[in-house]
């Protein structure tokens, strides 16, 4: 695939950006482009953040996803599910958390719906709810086979702490044990 | 000139920038969505052997830069929009003292508080004369990564040039976004830095405002054995306070013909598929973004549309936009404000049918509505 275009969706404070980070300098280190923006409120924590990642083989100009446009959407927070869902192409992929968000009957008919508890798995079987974005990472990555994987593991790793190296590796393992899960079902 | 890679933002390549163009003071506050230069410059400039200090608000900030300046080091602050309407006295005191800095402004909604967090273009106007009085502004636009960082190095280069303050406005878009940008070398940079005049005659002899018609002041570093005098108040050649008339207005007269009659040193733009353009749209900073994508879709449709991109916004390349739309009957201006630029391009062009796409709500312009706009022209 050429051109992939996500959106991550959550509430400030959640850490949703690094995913993004992360993705980006994946495409970059394999030769192609990636481009991360994020969008928040002034709300310091709680208000709704949205992340659009776009990783293209060609330049990539315009910094933002164009709603209409994105194929894979991972939300993890009920309002910011419900101010950005529309911008994901009918018949898209969108992972929530069953948690914290409640999609429409409408919804599972237009989009491809998957319910991951994404919070859970990070706190309850990782055992630090930080790796929740890396949990994320793997999902999406899974999901829509954007970066070859040791790529996107070798890329996450620069960017953490090495004391925190074991542990974000096997965030990384779950979480793509579960969207393999998902989407065999 | 030998490039390297980097993966960043906006904001990371401006503070990296100073530093390697051989700033070694910033004096700031963090204020959104500019915070991250003053973050990460932190962290650089100690390890280079430089000051980073969060003074105790914005007017304190560029005090600070000030003197540190008038002691003949090349510093930085950064702010946003709120930022700069304090900082507006101040960056008038620099223009009349002939101290140069530079400023870097990261857009965001205004006027006031404005949307914090929101992309902006609406201290356009407010960069040609951020305070009162007459002097031409240098005011440079960032319009992708790369030139976050490459704007701002010009910027050191041109303040001391021109002994003045520069501006370089980013907005919150570029600031932040994050990705890839092919760089020069700092090597290549710290090669390229043209450090102000200096005065190396005896201190009887030196007259720091006693110098040509177009030419800036020589102003050599304070507590080197040169005395003279800094005021805001219309000074002679000493600069010391007169009201003399000859010398009053040769004072203003020069602030203005240091810049205007070296305009070719300042000028800068991009053509990004304007040699067969039937449509010209004129796009500056983030929104160029924007225009390049539409103008792919154009293109792709058969429309020849092709970009103008100031990178010096001011001044502003007025005899070269005039070239353009002496020949292009459709030119379109598309920026985050409500035509800010737009009123300037009319200047330029000697035309009041330029049309304009503006957008005030903090949210971008995305290609689809350029593209639906240059249909409707």
């Amino acid at each position: 695939m050429s051109k992939t275009l996500m959106r991550f969706t959550g509430v400030g404070g959640q850490g949703v950006l690094l995913a993004g980070e992360i993705f980006a300098a994946a495409k970059i280190k394999t030769g192609g482009h990636g481009l991360k923006t994020a969008t928040y409120t002034s709300q310091v924590r709680g208000g709704p953040t949205v992340v659009d990642i776009q990783l293209d083989d060609e330049e990539i100009y315009y910094p933002y996803a164009n709603d209409g446009e994105i194929g894979f959407m991972l939300s993890v927070a009920q309002k910011s599910y419900i101010l950005f869902k529309d911008g994901v192409q009918p018949g898209g992929t969108i992972v929530v958390d069953p948690n914290l968000v409640h999609p429409t009957d409408e919804d599972r008919k237009t989009w491809k719906i998957y319910e991951i508890p994404i919070i859970t798995i990070a706190k309850e079987e990782v055992g630090n709810v930080i790796t929740q974005s890396v949990v994320a990472l793997a999902i999406a990555n899974t999901m829509m086979n954007a970066i070859d994987k040791n790529t996107l593991i070798d890329t996450m790793l620069s960017k953490v702490p090495a004391k925190v190296h074991e542990v974000n590796k096997k965030a990384y393992e779950l979480g793509e044990k579960y969207a393999k899960e998902a989407m065999s079902k | 000139m030998a490039t390297r890679e980097v993966i960043s933002t906006g904001n990371e390549l401006a503070a990296m920038a100073a530093v390697d163009a051989g700033c070694m003071f910033f004096g700031g506050y963090p204020l959104t969505p500019s915070s991250e230069v003053m973050h990460v410059i932190s962290d650089l400039l100690p390890k280079k052997g430089g000051v980073a200090i969060q003074m105790e608000d914005e007017i304190a900030g560029i005090c600070a830069v000030i003197g540190a300046a008038m002691v003949g080091q090349r510093a930085l602050t950064a702010t946003s929009g709120p930022g700069m309407s304090l900082k507006a006295e101040q960056l008038g005191l620099a223009q009349m003292t002939e101290v140069p800095l530079v400023c870097v402004n990261v857009m965001r909604g205004g006027p006031s508080t404005g949307l914090p967090t929101r992309v902006s273009q609406g201290d356009i106007l407010q960069a040609k004369n951020p305070s009162h009085g007459d002097y031409k502004s240098i005011t440079l636009c960032a319009g992708s990564l790369a030139e976050c960082y490459t704007e701002v190095v010009r910027a050191f280069n041109l303040a001391d040039r021109f002994m003045q303050p520069v501006i370089v406005l980013l907005d919150e878009t570029i600031g932040h976004m994050h990705g890839k940008a092919d760089i020069p070398t700092a090597e290549d940079v710290e090669a390229g830095i043209v450090p102000r005049k200096r005065f190396d005659g005896p201190a009887e002899e030196y007259f720091p405002y006693g110098v040509g018609h177009d030419e800036p002041a020589v102003l050599n570093p304070m507590y080197e054995g040169y005395r003279y005098h800094f005021t805001g108040l219309h000074h002679d050649k000493n600069g010391y306070p007169t009201e003399e008339i000859e010398t009053c207005r040769k004072l203003i007269q020069r602030l203005e013909d240091k810049v205007a009659l070296h305009e070719d040193e300042v000028e800068s733009y991009e053509e990004f598929m304007m040699d067969d353009a039937e449509v010209m749209i004129i796009a500056y900073g983030s929104v160029s973004l924007a225009a390049k994508e539409s103008i792919r879709h154009l293109r792709k449709e058969g429309i020849k549309a092709g970009l103008f991109r100031p990178i010096t916004i001011w001044p502003s390349p007025a005899v070269k936009i005039k070239e353009h739309t002496d020949k292009i009957e459709k030119v379109l201006v598309v920026e985050l404000n409500i035509g800010q630029y737009h009123s300037e391009i009319q200047r330029a062009a000697a035309r009041l049918d330029i049309d304009g796409l503006f957008k005030v709500n903090g949210r971008p312009i995305s290609p689809h509505e350029i593209v639906s706009k240059v249909k409707e022209l």
